[in-house]
């Protein structure tokens, strides 16, 4: 009986696993596997030949490639921290301006916020390149209406980067905000009412009671941030091709060119494995101290 | 029996069927490009002219932006499903032979190919003395300067030597008006590069020797130096020089809108000014790139693009892709004894290879102020070194210019960097 349950169980069990494992795990132990080969992406695995631990000496190396790599590294790391360090905060307070309920025009603040996340990159890119044209744009014009100097933009390396940065805020804050309001909705009013009637105000309202209940949809947020953060591709491919001077190399383009167009396999899968362990340790040490927070406030 | 005999008809009517359409189609052949529309229009239209003759070929034309060219070529041109024909980037030859992507020419036409272009040109398409592709274009650098602004600075001629370079440099900068004198581009390998290289040669220098850089070189001092004073005069100011993945971007619009004196590029460019300054391209001049302390003539560097067949394809979308590019490419396809190709690159304002088709257009070539600055050029012009790795030695060489553009390298570091770095990517890639 109990052996007929268990072949049933695998049976059910099998053609989601099965897939999974065709997509998702055989790619992995593949890339694993290649991230040890000297191998161009034109030719079959059988070409792949074992080298030891050289690509990853290769990519941390004081070489051309390994530089570039540091560089996309670096970048990938202070565009992620940047883009969490500003999405969250703008998505909890536009969260808070839709959820009231003290002026009308929230569902449409709503609507216009999300807006933005749905706008293919290909626009956005297009807008963006020309609205932060240093001499020609749009923004250092109304800047200079104000009296503020032009700003280099994607014209230095400087900013380049930050412009980027700013692009991502722009597009995918709607998105987060959505999530922060779904947060919101799940805090009982009653908590508010009795807070009032202690006479708390409303920003020891919003430290006491708003912020720490919606730790959870916070630690969602910044997953799916950093998840996305991580794997910044399109305004970088679209606009700036990296440059100027590395600035907006992020890992993911990167890896596309040093394994695509330059069809090293075996240094692109090493950088891709060094970019999947990082996520890895980035997405623990946050969720180790969202769980420390948790125990500290227990 | 009835039945058996009425399943032998139709087996037979089947494959009867299937072999004429086999017959009537013999082959797809897809044809990618980074052209803009207008150009893939005139392509299209010389696709459709041949297969009025030719049924049996179906001709599609694909295309992506330059800047997604070679990743194209690389992630779907590897297969026998990828594009039957490309137009690539000499540079880009050597490794995209090594890898098994590209078919060498069949011998008559590879003979014929050989016969009806200059063997410099036929050089950069071939490897090991086996041609791979059908050269097309040719590319030389040439100083552009706009004639407006020269006149208002003062400057009567176009400068010949580095320091009337410098010092025209100097008058056509006015920061007031957010004007600069010499454009840089940013961003963008071969538009970092190929200027760079264009004032190497200028200067008697070399990127490449025997497949070994020489950036180590007196000549290559003098020019990361040349580069080092316009950035640090305020001559060139790095900030208008961005390129995006369209090769166009601030640094075209900083000369097509009058903010840029001289930016020294490619003949190609010229419906891309054109486009962007309409009536005032007339403001625009050629003259050949400024002579260095260390050159003897005014020299430009040269590269070409040539149309490849994909190794992967059948045999017959083979045939039929090398007999298509063979009439594209020969006198009978376009007009006055002109290539169809020839016609398409005119259009673009782009030096077409083939000899037959110079002396086809010659009086466009010498009606047209722009282009003549160009063809003058040409016969001192050296060609871009076509060698394993070429695509990572510009990429990592246009870092290291970028850097002395922003100031984070001096001229000799960005020097010492840049001989470094392209000994260990051209050795390695020999490997």
């Amino acid at each position: 009986m109990q052996r007929r349950q268990t072949q049933s169980a695998v049976a059910m069990l099998a053609p989601a696993t099965g897939l999974i494992t065709v997509f998702v795990f055989v790619p992995m132990l593949l890339t694993l596997w290649l991230a040890f080969q000297s191998w161009s992406t034109q030719t079959g695995f059988e070409t792949a030949r074992f080298i030891g631990v050289q690509n990853f000496i290769d990519i941390f190396s004081n070489s051309s490639v390994g530089r570039d790599f540091k560089a996309a590294l670096l970048n990938t790391l202070i565009y992620t921290v940047l883009s969490v360090v500003l999405i969250l905060p703008l998505s909890v307070a536009f969260g808070l301006l839709v959820h009231q309920k003290l002026a009308p025009g929230g569902i449409v603040l709503r609507t216009v916020l999300f807006s933005t996340y749905m706008v293919p990159m290909i626009a956005v890119a297009l807008v963006f390149s020309k609205l932060y044209s240093p001499t020609e744009g749009p923004l250092n014009q109304v800047l200079g209406w104000i009296g503020v100097p032009p700003q280099t933009w994607l014209s230095s390396p400087q900013t380049a980067l930050t412009s980027i940065v700013i692009l991502n805020v722009w597009q995918q804050v709607g998105y987060f905000t959505v999530l922060a309001v779904a947060g919101l909705t799940q805090i009982p009013d009653s908590l508010y009412e009795a807070a009032k009637i202690d006479g708390a105000n409303p920003l020891q309202r919003f430290w006491s009671i708003t912020l720490p209940l919606l730790g959870n949809t916070l630690l969602f947020s910044a997953v799916i941030a950093i998840i996305n953060s991580v794997q910044v591709f399109e305004p970088v491919a679209l606009i700036t091709q990296g440059g100027p001077v590395n600035a907006t190399n992020v890992l993911t383009y990167f890896i596309r060119r040093v394994g695509i167009e330059r069809a090293q396999g075996g240094l692109g899968s090493a950088m891709a494995v060094t970019l999947m362990l990082s996520l890895v340790v980035a997405i623990a040490a946050l969720f180790a101290l969202a769980r420390s927070r948790e125990a500290k406030s227990a | 029996m009835h039945l058996l005999r009425t399943f032998a008809r139709a087996a037979g009517t089947a494959a009867v069927l299937l072999s004429t359409t086999a017959l009537v189609q013999a082959a797809d052949v897809s044809f990618l490009t980074h052209w803009g529309p207008d150009t893939v229009a005139k392509l299209e239209a010389a696709a459709a002219a041949y297969t009025k003759d030719h049924p049996d070929t179906k001709i599609t034309v694909r295309a992506v932006p330059f800047g997604d060219l070679l990743t194209t070529l690389r992630s779907s041109g590897g297969g026998a499903d990828g594009a039957t024909i490309a137009g690539i980037y000499d540079a880009w030859l050597p490794d995209l032979s090594k890898d098994k992507l590209v078919a060498p020419v069949p011998d008559a036409i590879a003979a014929d190919t050989k016969a009806n272009w200059p063997a410099g040109v036929i050089g950069a398409a071939s490897i090991g003395g086996t041609l791979y592709g059908i050269p097309n274009e040719i590319d030389v650098y040439a100083l552009n300067y706009n004639k407006k602004l020269f006149a208002a600075a003062g400057i009567t001629d176009a400068p010949k030597t580095w320091d009337e370079f410098l010092a025209d440099a100097e008058k056509l900068t006015d920061k007031s008006k957010g004007q600069q004198g010499f454009g840089m581009i940013n961003s963008w390998a071969a538009g970092v590069l190929h200027p760079f290289a264009s004032l190497l040669v200028s200067n008697g220098g070399e990127l490449v020797v025997d497949g070994k850089p020489t950036l180590d070189s007196k000549q290559a001092t003098e020019t990361f130096e040349l580069y080092e004073k316009l950035i640090k005069s305020g001559y060139s100011d790095p900030a208008m020089a961005t390129a995006d993945a369209n090769t166009t971007g601030p640094f075209l619009d900083n000369f097509v809108s009058g903010k840029t004196g001289m930016i020294i590029m490619a003949n190609w460019w010229e419906s891309a000014l054109k486009a962007g300054m309409g009536d005032n391209f007339a403001d625009v001049a050629t003259a050949p790139i400024p002579v260095g302390p260390s050159g003897d003539t005014a020299r430009s560097i040269s590269y070409s693009w040539m149309t490849v067949v994909n190794a992967k394809a059948s045999a017959d979308e083979q045939k039929a892709a090398w007999d298509f590019l063979s009439w594209l490419n020969g006198p009978s396809s376009g007009p006055n004894g002109a290539s169809a190709m020839g016609d398409i690159l005119m259009s673009m304002g782009i030096l077409p290879s083939r000899t037959s088709d110079g002396a086809a257009f010659k009086d466009k070539l010498e009606g047209d102020a722009f282009l003549k600055g160009y063809t003058e050029t040409l016969a001192n012009a050296k060609g871009f070194p076509v060698v394993l790795g070429g695509q990572e030695f510009s990429e990592a060489l246009q870092k290291t210019l970028e850097a002395v553009q922003f100031g984070q390298l001096s001229a000799a570091d960005a020097q010492k960097t840049a001989q470094s770095d392209a000994t260990e990517i051209l050795t390695r890639a020999a490997q």
